[in-house]
C-alpha cells in the first residue's frame, strides 16, 4: 500500500485556516456587545425649563447638528449603559411609558424595537459598528422634539 | 610484441587458453626472450597482488559483506516507484499552497467585515423589518455613521401627549 506524504508545512496550515475561522466566528458570534442609550430633549430654548436635564456631550450633539433637525440645544433627559449578550435580546426602560429593546443577530447587526405605552412603533435591523450611531425621534408639544440616541460602546 | 600478443600471453599464464594454443605460447616463450621476459614479469605481478590480498581480512564474515552489496544495489530498485508520488505531491502543493494563501485573504477579509460592519461589504447599514409606523422615514449621514428614524408621531407621552405636524427641516 502506497502512503502518501502530504508536507507537514501545509497540514498545519490548513489546519491552522481551519481553527482561526473556526475560532474567530465564534468569537464573533459569542460577542457581547456594549451599548448605552440616551433619551434626550430638542429644544430651540437655551435653558432646560427642567432642572433634572443635563446638557449633551459635545460628540453626540455634533452628530445632531449634523442631522436635518431645526432644534439648536439638546439636553440629556436620561442615559443608560446595557449589554446584549450574543442572540439574546436585552429590554431597556427610558421612562415610564417608553422601552426599548435591543437584540444581537450576529456581528454588528443588531433588531431593535421601540415600545410607546407598551405598543411596538418601531421594529428595524441596524447595523451599528463601533463609534455609529441610531437616532430614533419624534415631535413634542410647544416645537420641541424627543430623541433616542443609540450608541455601541464596544 | 603486439597488443593481442600480450593479452594471449596473460591468458596463458591464468591458464584460460585452449591445450593447442597454450602449447604454441610455451613454444613461443621458449623461443622469444622479449615474450619469456614479459610472461616473468606478470608472474611476478600476479604473486606479488596475491601476496598483498592476503594480507587483507574484511571485518565482517563473507556472507554479512556480500549480503551488505546485495541490499545497498537492492535499494535502488525498491525506491524507483517514488517518482509518480513525487510528482503527484508536486501537483497537489502548485495546488494548495495558493489555494491556502486565497483561503488566509477571503477569512481575513470576511473577519474584517464583520467586525467593521461595514455597510457597503455588509450590502446596506440598515434594513427595516416591520414598522407599526407608516409615516416614519429614515435619514442616513454616512460622513458622521448616524442614522436617523423620524416618527410622525410621539412614542414618548411624556415627552408630548399630542400629535403635531412633523417639524423636522
Amino acid at each position: 500500500m502506497r502512503h502518501i506524504r502530504i508536507p507537514r508545512t501545509l497540514l498545519l496550515g490548513w489546519l491552522g485556516v481551519f481553527a482561526f475561522s473556526i475560532a474567530g466566528e465564534s468569537r464573533l458570534q459569542a460577542a457581547t456587545l456594549k451599548l448605552q442609550v440616551q433619551l434626550i430633549w430638542g429644544t430651540g430654548d437655551d435653558h432646560s425649563p427642567d432642572p433634572k436635564h443635563k446638557p449633551l456631550e459635545s460628540d453626540v450633539k455634533a452628530k445632531l447638528k449634523d442631522l436635518p433637525l431645526k432644534w439648536s440645544n439638546y439636553f440629556e433627559v436620561n442615559r443608560k449603559d446595557f449589554e446584549v449578550p450574543a442572540s439574546a435580546a436585552t429590554k431597556v426602560p427610558l421612562s415610564e411609558k417608553c422601552e426599548l429593546e435591543v437584540k444581537s443577530i450576529g456581528g454588528s447587526k443588531l433588531e431593535i424595537a421601540l415600545f410607546g405605552k407598551g405598543k411596538e412603533t418601531l421594529r428595524r435591523t441596524q447595523t451599528l459598528a463601533k463609534g455609529e450611531m441610531l437616532v430614533l425621534g419624534g415631535n413634542a408639544p410647544n416645537a420641541t422634539a424627543w430623541l433616542i440616541v443609540l450608541k455601541r460602546l464596544e | 610484441m603486439d597488443w593481442e600478443a600480450q593479452l594471449k600471453l596473460q591468458a596463458f599464464l591464468d591458464g584460460e587458453l585452449p591445450e593447442a594454443e597454450a602449447r604454441e605460447m610455451a613454444d613461443k616463450l621458449a623461443r622469444e626472450p622479449e615474450s619469456a621476459a614479459l610472461a616473468a614479469e606478470l608472474r611476478q605481478t600476479g604473486a606479488l597482488l596475491a601476496g598483498f590480498e592476503e594480507g587483507i581480512r574484511l571485518p565482517e564474515s563473507r556472507e554479512f559483506f556480500w549480503s551488505k552489496i546485495e541490499r545497498e544495489i537492492a535499494r535502488p530498485e525498491k525506491a524507483a516507484p517514488a517518482p509518480p508520488a513525487t510528482l503527484w505531491m508536486a501537483r497537489l502543493r502548485r495546488f494548495l499552497v495558493p489555494a491556502t494563501a486565497m483561503a488566509l485573504l477571503a477569512i481575513a477579509g470576511f473577519v474584517a467585515t464583520r467586525q467593521s460592519g461595514s455597510p457597503f461589504l455588509l450590502g446596506g447599514a440598515e434594513t427595516e423589518t416591520a414598522l407599526a409606523d407608516p409615516g416614519a422615514f429614515t435619514y442616513h449621514d454616512y460622513a458622521s455613521g448616524t442614522t436617523l428614524v423620524w416618527l410622525s408621531y410621539p412614542a414618548d407621552n411624556e415627552l408630548a401627549d399630542d400629535e403635531e405636524a412633523v417639524t423636522v427641516e
